[in-house]
């Protein structure tokens, strides 16, 4: 015997009932068909023959549906009410605002109700609804803790940078003497502070290790008002260059290094070889100025010989309370201006600017960042577009529901409520689905971004962006309900009862989702665009030489400690033999050094030329100074073009050398040959350097820019104390890490190798914002390509099923499939090139916008439109092709039997 | 000899109030009853039956109570409420005088 309880609730719509009452009377109609079952079975009829006198018992499920909800009417409307005003308690006190907002929540909860009873239909609905607010909250957690999230210090909106102005080079790091001037002569800021980032090498138990460290000004944590959690800052007298043997560490590395042990106050680290004391640990979560700091020591100048043509230190300030960005900006601009009239040999014409702290940090990734915002903003509105077209649809499908809610008295207003009702309830689903997206989003966008996003690690889930989900989802809601909700409102009983008239499906309803489509296939468009001249950008910038070959080349940096090789020669001999060790281990080809790594470090000198005038001070032209090892050349790939390179013979005591690269040599020789000539370099007094040889340029500030002229002198000439090594190896760089370090061992136990990663690493990372916007966009292009599909075979699937009549006819009077084909595909096409074109003309207006984040590609370029409309037509073509081919199928008989 | 839906409309309620007077009854069951002390020449299909059942609970002349008798699959049993019988009672005299008149004329006119 069938169910006969899901036999009644499969046929019987009383879409009006609350379900308690709905049950019951499936209940009672169950109960009685099974009676006329029983009594057919006790008549000796077969179980089939009984089946079917118990089932032919109904045969109008639709009026039978009528009769019960006009019989039962007590029970519909007022019912909902009371049970709407149950769960939100407002039994007593019905206004008319209250009752509004009881009647919405019970429309609410209908409405969840027939969604599950068409399951299709919602999960379509609500995964369009999910990706689009999932796109958006995605990206919104992201702007939301990078740029709109306070830094974690107090009354951070008062916390600035102090650049100075140098005029070759514009914002610049802070001589250390103009410093002191700031600090002495500005009435703007309540504290101001030097810092310079660095790497100290702590004596562990298991060997030294070189950690990120900081030394700040004595008063650096006053100025963030940030308390130690144990222990102390430092005080002034730790602020004046005396013996420093005081250090401050962050939490993390009180628990990784000390075990968290409360003992390690006024206990003795060795810190660069020199014995130290800790006097303070900081709270959890306080970093500056950069995540990884794990220690701070004091900086401290003496005025007399705080040098002032040295630029080296960051400068950040509280301004005074009241006091506006402007006015700090003007102060620190006269004074400095000042100093560079008093002081013409070293700071002549320099300036200075003050930046709000959190904008110098995310300033350079906003415009990348609400790009991305605009561009799911877009997505978000196509799944509007989508989602209220299939509410149309579905809307003109449910006809006689609304015909019968007309007939019970509701009036043109309460049905408007419910269709809205609806679409908030699908929207507060799709933004639940949205959210769990957002947050399976948040590790891969994390590590998608580490390189590219400051504040990224900031990165979560929290309760500003689930208001921000709760507050787009109900918007959108309102956004894709609209129309649908106006359709019902304009419902009244003569018009929607009669037989075959189709509300959605008339004129008017057409043109609306006509235009829907179209707005949704020119959205796409404008997505696609911006995506395709990414992608062009970013295989246009991918595609460029570097100027060095970064395969298979491991690159560390080591630093020996001042303490052990106080003097540059013993420095000198230091790396010498390490470079030694390093060549001869197996795997390894050839071995260079440099002082700063290509793609992230920067190091500028002033260069003049003997013979020729002399600029004036400040405006001598620069170049990238690099120190380097003879084989640096060759363990990177860059090419001699004249001349020679270093060799051993070039030692502190030999005449002085430098290879120059093509760039230099174009900028400064066009039209000479430069080997012979000498060069004053960093007009530090040195004497001239005589040029020995010409290589190849290489783009030591990343791909975009043209290489900027390059110096090289050899190692041995200008020793520094820290240097990158690069071995070339013959297989994968990473696994001979281990027998570097081992190689570094023998020539200094103390000696740690540190940031040991393959060179290719900082190629991909000066890149990595371009991928990041360029994978985002793709991506969200794709998703609004997608629904712009759905949504077109959506429309013409549902156009089809009108025209079934109409197609019938055609093909009973000879039309032949193909035709049948054509003009279904071509109806939908005519939409499609009709939001292709819109679409050409909204990009083309703005296109300007992401003109910042290409790279050779104007943001005009014909390729990439002309691609991007045949790929969406293509798409649209398919869209149509699927629902035209059932067109094709229609059986003229059947399609005129219908209605 | 069977009758229209036009002139049974008006009875149907009177039949379920009557046949439920004496003691609660299912839906299946008057339905059958109707058919069956009308030896056939009444029918109430259920589609009409069932919504009729509905209109006088709401208007509170009969009341419906899920009961399950011994041996028996649970049904919803109708009894008729004070209210009821004072309507049927009602509906009952003038039914009678009704067809009494009824009679009378259509005996008058054959006289």
């Amino acid at each position: 015997m069938r169910n006969w309880e899901a036999f009644v609730r499969s046929r019987l719509q009383l879409p009006a009932h609350a379900p308690m009452r709905e049950a019951r009377i499936i209940r009672e109609l169950a109960a009685q068909l099974e009676d006329f079952y029983r009594e057919a079975i006790a008549r000796g009829l077969s179980e089939s023959e009984a089946d079917a006198y118990a089932c032919e018992q109904i045969r109008d499920w639709r009026k039978l549906g009528r009769d019960v909800a006009n019989a039962d009417r007590e029970n519909t409307q007022p019912r909902m009410e009371r049970i709407a005003d149950t769960v939100t308690g407002l039994g007593q006190t019905r206004g008319g605002g209250m009752k509004m907002l009881a009647d919405f929540l019970g429309d609410m909860r209908h409405a969840a109700r027939q969604f599950i009873k068409t399951p299709a239909f919602t999960i379509v609905a609500i995964l369009t609804l999910s990706l689009g607010i999932g796109a958006t909250s995605a990206i919104f957690s992201v702007v939301e803790a990078v740029l709109l999230r306070p830094l974690p210090y107090p009354e951070a909106d008062r916390l600035v940078r102090v650049h100075e102005i140098v005029p070759q080079y514009g914002l610049f790091a802070v001589a250390p003497a103009t410093f002191l001037d700031w600090r002495q002569q500005n009435s703007v800021f309540e504290y101001i502070a030097a810092y310079n980032a660095g790497n100290t090498t702590i004596a562990g138990t298991e060997g030294p290790e070189r950690v990120p460290s900081a030394s700040v000004s004595w008063d650096l944590f006053e100025l963030l008002k940030v308390k130690p959690l144990l222990g102390r800052t430092f005080t002034v007298e730790e602020g004046t260059p005396v013996k420093q043997t005081v250090a401050i560490i962050s939490y993390g590395a009180w628990q990784r290094r000390f075990g968290g042990d409360r003992a390690v106050l006024e206990r003795p680290v060795t810190l660069n070889g020199t014995s130290s004391t800790i006097v303070g640990v900081m709270p959890p979560g306080f970093y500056f100025p950069s995540r990884t700091t794990e220690i701070w020591t004091p900086l401290a100048f003496k005025p007399a010989d705080a040098p002032r043509g040295a630029h080296f230190i960051g400068v950040i300030a509280r301004t005074k309370a009241g006091i506006s960005l402007e006015t700090a900006n003007t102060e620190m601009k006269t004074i400095t201006e000042r100093l560079g009239v008093q002081y013409p040999e070293q700071s002549a014409n320099e300036s200075a600017k003050v930046v709000l702290l959190l904008e110098n940090i995310v300033g350079d990734i906003r415009p990348m960042l609400l790009t991305l915002l605009a561009a799911v903003g877009v997505v978000v509105l196509i799944a509007c577009a989508n989602v209220a077209n299939l509410l149309l649809v579905r809307a003109s499908v449910r006809e006689k529901e609304i015909a019968i809610r007309a007939a019970l008295g509701a009036g043109g207003r309460r049905l408007g409520l419910q269709m809205l009702a609806e679409s908030v309830v699908l929207a507060l689903a799709g933004g639940a689905f949205g959210l769990l997206f957002a947050y399976l989003a948040v590790p891969a966008i994390k590590t998608l971004s580490a390189a590219s996003i400051p504040r990224i690690a900031d990165l979560s889930i929290d309760l500003t962006v689930v208001g921000f989900v709760a507050g787009i989802s109900l918007l959108t809601g309102l956004i894709f309900g609209l129309a649908p909700a106006w359709h019902a409102s304009r419902a009244t009983l003569g018009h929607v009862l009669k037989e075959g008239a189709r509300t959605s499906g008339g004129a008017g309803g057409r043109w609306v989702r006509n235009t829907l489509l179209v707005a949704e296939v020119g959205l796409s468009i404008v997505l696609l665009v911006g995506a395709t001249l990414l992608l062009r950008s970013f295989a246009k910038l991918t595609s460029v030489d570097p100027g060095f070959h970064p395969e298979r080349v491991l690159t560390f940096q080591v630093s020996p400690p001042n303490t052990a090789y106080p003097e540059p020669h013993n420095r000198a001999a230091f790396f010498s033999r390490l470079l030694e060790e390093f060549d001869a281990l197996p795997g390894v080809r050839s071995t260079g050094m440099v002082q700063t790594l290509p793609m992230r470090g920067d190091y500028v000198l002033s260069v003049t030329f003997q013979g020729r005038p002399a600029p004036p001070p400040n405006t001598e032209p620069s170049a990238n100074y690099r120190v380097v090892s003879p084989k640096y050349f060759d363990a990177l790939g860059i090419p001699l073009l004249r001349g020679r390179v270093f060799n051993d013979r070039d030692m502190d005591t030999s005449p002085q050398v430098a290879v120059v690269d093509q760039a230099f040599v174009d900028r400064h020789f066009p039209d000479e040959n430069p080997l012979g000539h000498r060069i004053d370099i960093g007009n530090g007094g040195t004497g001239f350097t005589e040029i020995v040889g010409v290589v190849g340029s290489v783009h030591y500030e990343g791909l975009e820019t043209n290489p900027r002229p390059t110096m090289y002198v050899p190692y041995r000439q200008d020793i520094f104390s820290s240097m990158w090594i690069m071995a070339r190896t013959d297989g994968d760089p990473v696994g001979l890490a281990a027998s570097v370090r081992q190689a570094l061992r023998k020539v200094d136990p103390a000696v740690p190798a540190f940031r040991v990663g393959p060179l290719t690493d900082a190629v991909t990372e000066s890149v990595a914002e371009r991928r990041f916007s360029m994978l985002l966009l793709t991506l969200f292009a794709g998703i609004a390509v997608f629904l712009a599909a759905v949504g077109l075979y959506g429309v013409v699937a549902y156009t089809v099923t009108q025209r079934t009549q109409e197609i019938g006819i055609r093909m009973a009077i000879g039309a032949r499939p193909a035709n049948v084909l054509r003009m279904v595909v071509g109806d939908g096409l005519k939409l499609a090139t009709i939001g292709v074109v819109c679409g050409i003309a909204a990009a083309l207006a703005l296109a300007r916008v992401i003109e910042s984040m290409l790279f050779n590609v104007t943001p005009f370029d014909a390729a990439s439109y002309g691609a991007t409309a045949l790929v969406l037509l293509a798409v649209a073509a398919l869209a149509c092709y699927m629902p035209a081919r059932r067109a094709m199928r229609v059986d003229p008989l059947v399609a005129l039997r219908q209605e | 000899m069977m009758f229209s839906a036009e002139l049974k409309k008006g009875s149907t309620e009177m039949l379920v109030l009557s046949l439920i007077e004496e003691r609660p009854r299912h839906g299946y069951e008057i339905g059958k009853l109707i058919e069956q002390r009308s030896g056939g020449r009444l029918k109430f299909a259920l589609p009409t039956l069932y919504p009729t059942l509905l209109r006088l609970e709401n208007r509170g002349w009969i009341k419906g109570r899920w009961v399950e008798k011994a041996g028996e699959r649970e049904r919803c049993y109708y009894r008729l409420t004070p209210e009821g019988r004072r309507v049927l009672e009602e509906q009952q005299k003038t039914w009678i005088a009704y067809v009494a008149a009824v009679n009378d004329v259509m005996g008058g006119s054959r006289a």
